[in-house]
């Protein structure tokens, strides 16, 4: 039960860290790897917060979502002075760097080694280190972060999201700003991103870099790609499947790290295929497809 | 400190012809089919272990080996260009999508990789750690100056291939415009096969005398890689003469970083050049002005 309980906290994780990716990968088209930087951004600046000055989870939390914001500012400033592959390059560079500076910057992260001794979560009095409050503290979270991402997608803000991945310079004869609304899409991507980093770093009371690389960047790009880009729900499923079925890997008693390595196999095959036939795991537009094929069958046997 | 500076100047010179080799073979390819192309890195990577495969378990004599993956990694490389790529294309799919499909098949490869030779950092050379020959009081191995010769015979060779030949001309048409190339009966498909091929196979080489200069993960082309994209953006895309002063810059960025500060912040050096590079002179040094930026 324990471990069904741990599985849901980690899809929840993902499925916040999917959808911030979403509003900024997806509408924008802003395709960035430097998504797990600003998942370790909250997740350091939490754990740097409460074990070193004690403060309050709740005021962690929106220390962590200011300064991802103003990191999420200064990154897309400089990234988006380019476009398509370059900009993939440099969101790639910049998850570089924030990784370096968590493995490398002792003095403030104490590299390598990691922040152990995150105190548990406590929100005005009520402790919630049990697994039973923390996930319920979890899906709340997935739901606000859910809830508040589907009113933006839905928001006029989105349609200029959605015009200028479609034609940039129609959209800026608009008089729409374009530049500003792409800094505004990264940067909130950022900060939802920096919300599960919180409890992430609360959840485990021990960070160290090692959950923040590349990997984890593509890691979740893959899964907003293969819920379909601009589908909050498609990205949920995608993170439900992508994290349960390596699961079950470990139950025909498979290694940890060769269950990690076949668990990045499946997401690299899953990508391919993606790209091969957009609508693979697209829920609804399948079953379209599955109703024509049958009709037709029908049709034939008659 | 006239001692170190040699040594560090030795240093640039083998980084530096490392970077251009890579960068040179992978603006051949991504000047061809327009997109970055990850997969260069698994061919960089898994000739290298072929080459430990062959000489190591199969006690295969060492230039059969050598030859043996090089052919391996090409055929690789062409299968993948044959049978996604080239589909990919016909489906009329953009570049991002090459690229994320590119990047999938990096993953896939990589753990493959890992999965078959495992996590761990493996050598190819039996050979005990020599400190190699002296030169003007710095120290350099044998295999490093077969690196350096190699590797600027190499780019050299490509170099003079893209910019003297029949075939450079055709990828630049197609560089340029692809439609019109196609009108002038220039088959854009062969032409990529041959960049990849000569792309894969120049890289190669480079990748096993990487591994039998400092030894292999399975992570390793994929960071060359990057530091070759990162050198071929700093230099411009188009023009030889950016791209040897981006690898040039880089590499001596590089090495002085690591010697004046600490060696664990090379990759923050080299993106900060990088991102430096992008919000002063977006262009690189060539200038060229390409679509991808311009906009």
């Amino acid at each position: 039960m324990a471990y069904i309980i741990h599985v849901a906290i980690i899809i929840m994780f993902y499925v916040m860290l999917s959808q911030s990716l979403t509003l900024t990968a997806g509408y924008s088209r802003l395709i960035s790897l430097a998504h797990a930087g600003f998942f370790g951004i909250g997740a350091y600046t939490s754990a740097i917060l409460s074990v070193n000055y004690g403060t309050s989870f709740l005021l962690s939390l929106a220390l962590a979502l200011i300064i991802s914001a103003i990191i999420g500012v200064f990154v897309s400033v400089i990234a988006l002075r380019s476009v398509d592959d370059y900009f993939i390059i440099i969101t790639m560079g910049i998850q570089v760097i924030a990784f370096s500076i968590m493995n490398n910057w002792m003095q403030l992260t104490n590299g390598p080694l990691g922040i152990s001794g995150i105190p548990s979560i406590s929100i005005l009095g009520i402790d919630l280190s049990n697994k039973i409050s923390f996930l319920l503290l979890t899906l709340f979270f997935t739901l606000i972060v859910f809830f508040l991402l589907r009113n933006i997608t839905k928001s006029p803000f989105c349609k200029i999201l959605i015009g200028l991945s479609e034609d940039e310079i129609f959209t800026e004869s608009l008089g729409k700003k374009v530049y500003l609304s792409k800094v505004i899409s990264f940067t909130i991507g950022g900060m939802f991103a920096a919300v599960p980093g919180v409890l992430y770093a609360h959840y485990l009371s021990y960070i160290d870099p090692s959950s923040f690389t590349m990997n984890e960047s593509i890691f979740i790009l893959s899964i907003v790609i293969i819920g379909g880009m601009r589908n909050l729900l498609g990205s949920a499923i995608a993170a439900c499947l992508l994290i349960i079925f390596p699961e079950l890997l470990k139950f025909l008693g498979m290694s940890f790290d060769k269950a990690a390595n076949i668990r990045q196999i499946i997401y690299g095959v899953f990508l391919v295929m993606i790209m091969f036939n957009n609508n693979l795991l697209s829920v609804s537009k399948n079953f379209k497809f599955l109703k024509i094929i049958i009709r037709r069958k029908e049709i034939r046997t008659k | 400190m006239n001692v170190v500076m040699t040594q560090l100047a030795f240093n640039i010179l083998i980084t530096f012809s490392i970077y251009l080799t890579i960068s040179v073979s992978f603006m051949n390819i991504y000047c061809c089919a327009k997109f970055f192309n990850f997969t260069h890195a698994i061919i960089i990577t898994i000739s290298a272990y072929f080459v430990f495969t062959f000489s190591k378990q199969l006690n295969f004599p060492i230039w059969l080996s050598v030859l043996l993956s090089v052919t391996f990694s090409i055929i690789l490389a062409v299968c993948l260009e044959q049978f996604i790529f080239k589909l990919l294309r016909k489906r009329n799919k953009n570049t991002f999508e090459l690229l994320v499909a590119s990047l999938g098949l990096y993953i896939c490869f990589q753990n493959l990789i890992s999965l078959i030779w495992g996590d761990d950092t493996k050598s190819i050379t039996s050979e005990n750690v020599n400190i190699g020959y002296s030169l003007l009081g710095a120290y350099i191995t044998k295999i490093q100056v077969i690196i350096i010769f190699v590797t600027i015979a190499l780019s050299i060779g490509t170099i003079i291939l893209i910019n003297k030949t029949n075939f450079g001309r055709k990828c630049k048409a197609i560089y340029s415009n692809e439609q019109l190339a196609n009108i002038f009966g220039i088959d854009t498909n062969l032409i990529i096969i041959w960049s990849v091929i000569i792309g894969s196979g120049t890289s190669s080489i480079v990748g096993i005398l990487m591994a039998y200069d400092i030894g292999m993960n399975p992570a390793f082309g994929f960071n060359l890689l990057l530091y070759s994209i990162v050198a071929m953006i700093i230099g411009g895309v188009g023009k030889m003469k950016g791209l040897i002063a981006g690898s040039l810059l880089l590499a001596t960025a590089q090495h002085l970083g690591a010697y004046y500060t600490d060696s664990k912040w090379l990759d923050t050096i080299t993106y900060i050049i990088l991102i430096l590079f992008l919000i002063w002179k977006p262009l690189g040094f060539s200038g060229i002005r390409i679509k991808k930026i311009e906009l």
